[in-house]
């Protein structure tokens, strides 16, 4: 029956997802095992500063640190203990705030995914309806429009599209909050900031299939039976045209995670990508772990959610 | 294509319409926040918002015990004006035995922290013990012991140590209530004795705080009755977050947005030297620098005005000594000036050897002049200063590579004797009084952002002579003629705080010693 | 999981080459003029990029220097010049050395079939797991201001692509009729790939070059955003962008320059090889 074979594929799927899954965790920790041994510089005294503030860190601190760490065994005995530890999810304490990195995930897990979901949302609202309607004509107006904005986007680095957007909405026109996370939308500027970027190539993705759809043989054929346009659009367009859109999402959500890290950063969003830009930043190898890890299993979570969309849109593809 | 049953279609368009307005309720779900965060989401209208740089690392007081003390959540036993002078605060007087080894500090009565319980020479002496055990300030003093009598706090050293009461009004020196720590001994709530009280905690970006009416003090109409600290990294956005009116406080602007603000009208801005002095770091024990021709070379191809004009825009910054003239007896405005004259320069280098090569970089016996410039990233305007100096060197004949990193390399360099030379923003305002950290910086071993691999002898017997109180005079003075003179770091700007003010409030001022926001002297307008 | 260039690929037209057209002669014009600048602008420019004149900070462009001075009084059109060689260079080395390696094991997988072209394509899923930037900021928070790393990293991120979309479409080359007759008559491999597969996989390639290539500068200057950039004061677009921005108010041409730079080699790009308007 098609449904045992829609869902064995499913399944296929979900397993290669979780494979990949492990490899991501398996491929952050050894990284991040190799950077705590190999990064210029004594460990301990980036940890103690890294908490006092430079201005009060000596060498005295650091000692203190570095027995608190013990960060003078072996490589090789660490590195066995440190994937142990990965595997049961023993993410270990970040060595700026002596949290668990568990606690600090949490806390900056969640604004991540608000701001995620709605950059996807706003993508999905602006991109393919634009590209829908650019390829409706294409050649016109509209269509070479979205060409010139979507090139324009796609050459802009995400802080400089951030800047003019508060520059435009705050200070100008002073309707949306420029930073933090408290106040009513101020989620939107970031949100938006992600979704243009994204919107430039779902757009062009959709104007392609729009135009692929409209030339096919059976949207031709719903025109001769005699309904309209948007009528043809509905039964017989939309759903084709979302095929390679949902597709091409896997790829978008590619720039969504990297966009995520600067974007946080840029609009002081307390999320997941500014956690690890900090992590970076001091150095703090439980912490890049932790988030890194964070965002590349978000990543393979979210392209597994779209691969069962994919199947649900595509019957084809539940083969 | 099989036609999708009607039932199942109408599942799908509900199932991707309900999934549709998944955004947002994200969007609407800002203020309600997460369990752990901040409880009340009341309109910005009435709440002062500060930004700043610096993020809450933990609520340890030797970690981010400052932002809490800047936010009159927490206090100390002593505090200072903007003179330096001390004042009572937790403590109502202080003396010293004749020979130094004794100090009594006698607390105020009845006061109380924000959980009702009262402050008591126990409580105050648990902190002050904990304190010293943790590395910070403290342990500068060489303190014997620490106990109570009669309602006093009394400290016991080993050796006179005159800047004692200084070293209790910094902020690792904070008096939290008993409730603020578990029975390990952690810090898990912050409970001062402060005008302000914590409403909430979002880690590590922000926090609330509202005003603890039972502090005392008249009801004055208009003043601030909540406020809220934002940990905003990038200098820009601080700058727009004033632009747009959403904050009212905002400090650590960086040159280029200080003057968008001069030309906007949210906002005014204050301005205050502080005794912060940015300097080159060198390793006078490195084989290229311990001549101290080489020293004095780079220190006149250093263009001191250019930098402040051009990077800090502000041409009164270029550094003529060590200390800055807001550093009291320490600026002694006799001593001839740093200079900046790149033929001497070049002319020195002659002088000792160095002869130069054919890519325009000198040479002595088949060795490059070649350094290491390693700086961070933590104060903006450094590794743009770095630049400027490596171009500088280059143009005499230094080659000059800059390492960005953390604020840790230094330190870690210092000890590790790997670094060769360091750019670094030294806060000789840690503490009001100088000795301190001066002593630090240059003892026998010199410091971690002070002297290294230089050896002399006078400057820490004037500076111990200083701590013990057996000073006669001279002694400021005459270390800073020899810091001018040997040249172990070279001073390139001072450093000046600009805070932008919002035309909301007025009575903002800024404290030189950077301990307090001031935000109980505040009225709306 | 294929990619939306499979799905339209159900019909395999080998068309005889055309003129070029208006859009795709303004491509080639753009792309020559700034590899043009890229090449020979620094030495035409000529002065150096490092040298600074403190008191002519943030000058206005004027005759003898069209773009003016930057923060430190260096001079902004000499740093262009080197910034578009090295960023270009680094860009094109980068996507050329993820595009080559990663078409041929996508040819080879598709090729062989079974066991390697299973390992090849998990190995790839591995990798693609981790999102490129995030591979780049790691390596490169091993050793800070490194160039190596970010190179590595780079071409690491993105030689997958390549591997899968070369691999999906030479699946169904491979399985074409015309194939299926080449190798009938017995023509050899490099043939087959040389005269049936190159044609329809290299618009797809180029097509993914191009963001590759746009991918990989603004890679560079994330990576200057979160610290770990080439340090100074190597000329480079992508960190120029970063440097400038807190000059956005009293200079946007500075920014301006290095952003425009990128958008014109981008469009140049574009237009040089155009989406196919009809299936």
């Amino acid at each position: 029956m098609a449904s045992t074979r829609a869902w064995r594929g499913i399944a296929t799927a979900l397993a290669q997802r979780l494979l990949q899954a492990l490899l991501v965790a398996l491929l952050v920790g050894t990284l991040c095992f190799f950077m705590t041994r190999m990064l210029p510089g004594d460990m301990a005294y980036r940890i103690a500063a890294g908490r006092y503030g430079y201005d009060m860190v000596t060498t005295a601190a650091a000692e203190a640190v570095r027995l608190e760490l013990g960060l003078d065994r072996h490589w090789l005995v660490a590195l066995g203990d440190w994937w142990r530890r990965l595997l049961v999810l023993d993410l270990g304490v970040s060595q700026v705030t002596a949290e668990p990195v568990m606690l600090e995930i949490e806390r900056q897990l969640w604004p991540t995914l608000r701001l995620s979901v709605l950059a996807m949302g706003f993508s999905l609202l602006i991109g393919p309806t634009l590209g829908v309607l650019a390829g409706l004509k294409p050649g016109g107006l509209l269509d070479r429009a979205t060409l010139a904005v979507s090139t324009v986007l796609r050459a802009l680095p995400s802080f400089l599209l951030g800047l003019v957007l508060v520059l435009v909405f705050s200070v100008q026109l002073g309707v949306l909050p420029a930073a933090g996370h408290d106040d009513h939308g101020s989620i939107v500027l970031p949100a938006l900031t992600l979704a243009l970027g994204m919107a430039a190539v779902s757009c062009r993705v959709a104007r392609d299939a729009m135009i692929q759809v409209r030339g096919s043989a059976y949207f031709a054929f719903a025109l001769t039976k005699g309904l309209t346009m948007g009528q043809a659009l509905r039964r017989h367009g939309l759903r084709n045209v979302a095929a390679p859109v949902v597709a091409y999402l896997g790829v978008q959500l590619v720039y969504l995670v990297e966009g995520v890290v600067l974007v946080e950063t840029i609009f002081a969003w307390p999320g997941i990508g500014h956690a690890l830009v900090h992590a970076i930043f001091g150095r703090d190898v439980p912490m890049i772990q932790g988030t890194a890890l964070v965002l590349g299993l978000m990543f393979v979570l979210f392209n597994a959610l779209v691969d069962t969309a994919c199947a649900f849109i595509d019957p084809r593809r539940r083969a | 294509m099989r036609p999708v049953p009607p039932s199942r279609r109408r599942r799908l368009v509900v199932a991707c319409a309900g999934a549709s307005l998944l955004p947002w309720s994200g969007a609407c779900a800002d203020d309600r926040g997460q369990a752990h965060s901040h409880t009340f989401t009341t309109a910005a209208a009435d709440v002062l918002t500060v930004v700043g740089p610096w993020e809450l690392t933990g609520l340890d007081p030797s970690r981010a015990g400052y932002m809490f003390s800047r936010m009159e959540v927490v206090e100390t036993l002593l505090d200072v004006d903007d003179r330096g002078r001390l004042q009572p605060r937790l403590a109502s007087r202080w003396q010293v035995s004749g020979d130094g080894l004794e100090w009594r500090f006698t607390l105020r009565a009845n006061r109380r922290f924000h959980d009702g319980s009262e402050v008591t020479p126990e409580n105050v002496l648990a902190c002050l013990r904990r304190a010293h055990g943790r590395p910070g300030v403290l342990t500068m003093a060489g303190i014997r012991a620490i106990s109570s009598q009669d309602g006093a706090i009394v400290f016991t050293l080993q050796r006179p140590f005159a800047p004692l009461p200084y070293l209790l009004t910094h902020s690792s020196c904070q008096i939290l209530a008993p409730a603020s720590f578990d029975a390990g001994g952690r810090v898990i709530r912050i409970i001062g004795s402060g005008p302000f009280k914590i409403a909430s905690i979002s880690m590590p970006q922000q926090f609330d705080i509202v005003r603890f009416e039972a502090y005392g003090g008249l009801a004055i109409p208009g003043r601030i009755q909540k406020a809220r600290y934002i940990s905003v990294a990038r200098a820009e956005t601080r700058t727009l977050l004033v632009e747009s009116g959403q904050a009212d406080l905002a400090f650590s602007l960086d040159p280029p947005s200080i003057r968008r603000l001069q030309r906007s009208t949210k906002a005014v801005l204050l301005s205050q030297m502080l005794p912060r002095t940015t300097f080159i770091k060198l390793n006078s024990g490195h084989p290229l620098l311990a001549d101290v021709r080489v020293r004095r070379a780079i220190a006149l191809c250093v263009e001191r005005q250019g930098i402040a004009r051009a990077l800090l825009r502000d041409p009164d910054l270029g550094a003529t000594q060590l200390f800055p003239p807001s550093m009291g007896a320490w600026h002694d405005s006799g001593l001839p000036a740093l200079r900046t004259d790149p033929h001497a320069a070049r002319a020195l280098l002659e002088q000792a050897g160095w002869k130069l090569g054919a890519d325009g970089i000198r040479q002595r016996a088949g060795q490059r002049l070649a350094l290491n410039l390693t700086t961070f990233v933590d104060r903006p305007e450094l590794p743009l200063i770095a630049t400027a100096l490596q171009e500088e060197m280059r143009q005499i004949g230094i080659a000059v590579r800059v390492i960005i990193g953390n604020s840790s390399d230094i330190p870690a360099g210092h000890r590790s004797g790997g670094l060769q030379m360091g750019l670094v923003a030294r806060n000789f305002g840690n503490l009001p009084d100088p000795v301190a950290t001066l002593r630090q910086d240059f003892g026998p071993d010199g410091g971690d952002w002070g002297a290294m691999g230089w050896h002399n002898a006078e400057v820490p017997a004037l500076l111990g002579r200083l701590a013990s109180g057996a000073a006669d005079g001279g002694e400021r003075a005459r270390v800073a003629a020899i810091l001018q003179s040997e040249l172990p770091l070279i001073p390139v700007v001072w450093y000046r705080q600009v805070c932008a003010v919002s035309r909301r409030i007025e009575g903002a001022s800024i404290d030189p010693f950077e301990r307090s926001y001031r935000i109980s002297q505040l009225l709306w307008k | 999981m294929s990619t939306p260039h499979t799905v339209s690929s159900d019909l395999v037209v080998i068309e005889a080459p055309r003129r070029p057209s208006l859009g795709q002669r303004a491509g080639i014009v753009l792309v020559s003029a700034i590899t043009l600048f890229a090449l020979f602008g620094p030495w035409l420019v000529g002065i150096d990029p490092a040298r600074q004149q403190l008191e002519r900070y943030l000058e206005l462009p004027s005759l003898g220097h069209p773009l003016g001075f930057d923060q430190l009084g260096r001079d902004m059109l000499a740093r262009l010049a080197h910034g578009a060689r090295l960023s270009l260079s680094l860009a094109t080395v980068s996507v050329l050395s993820a595009a080559i390696p990663g078409s041929v094991l996508g040819l080879l997988a598709a090729w062989r079939g079974g066991w390697p072209e299973r390992v090849l394509a998990a190995f790839a899923d591995a990798v693609l797991a981790l999102p490129g930037l995030l591979l780049v900021l790691l390596l490169s928070a091993f050793t800070p201001g490194g160039f190596w790393p970010l190179y590595v990293g780079i071409s690491l991120a993105l030689w997958v692509e390549y591997f899968r979309v070369v691999r999906a479409a030479s699946r169904i080359l491979l399985a074409s009729p015309h194939v299926e007759a080449a190798r009938l008559l017995g023509f050899g491999p490099l043939h087959i790939v040389r005269r049936h597969l190159l044609p329809e996989l290299l618009p797809r390639l180029f097509t993914l070059m191009r963001f590759g290539f746009a991918g990989a500068v603004l890679a560079m200057s994330a990576l200057g955003f979160v610290g770990v950039g080439l340090q100074p004061p190597t000329p480079e677009l992508g960190v120029m962008m970063i440097e400038l921005l807190p000059y956005y108010g009293e200079a946007p041409w500075l920014i301006g320059a290095p952003v425009l730079l990128l958008f014109l080699t981008l469009l140049g790009l574009l237009l040089l090889a155009p989406e196919r308007e009809a299936a």
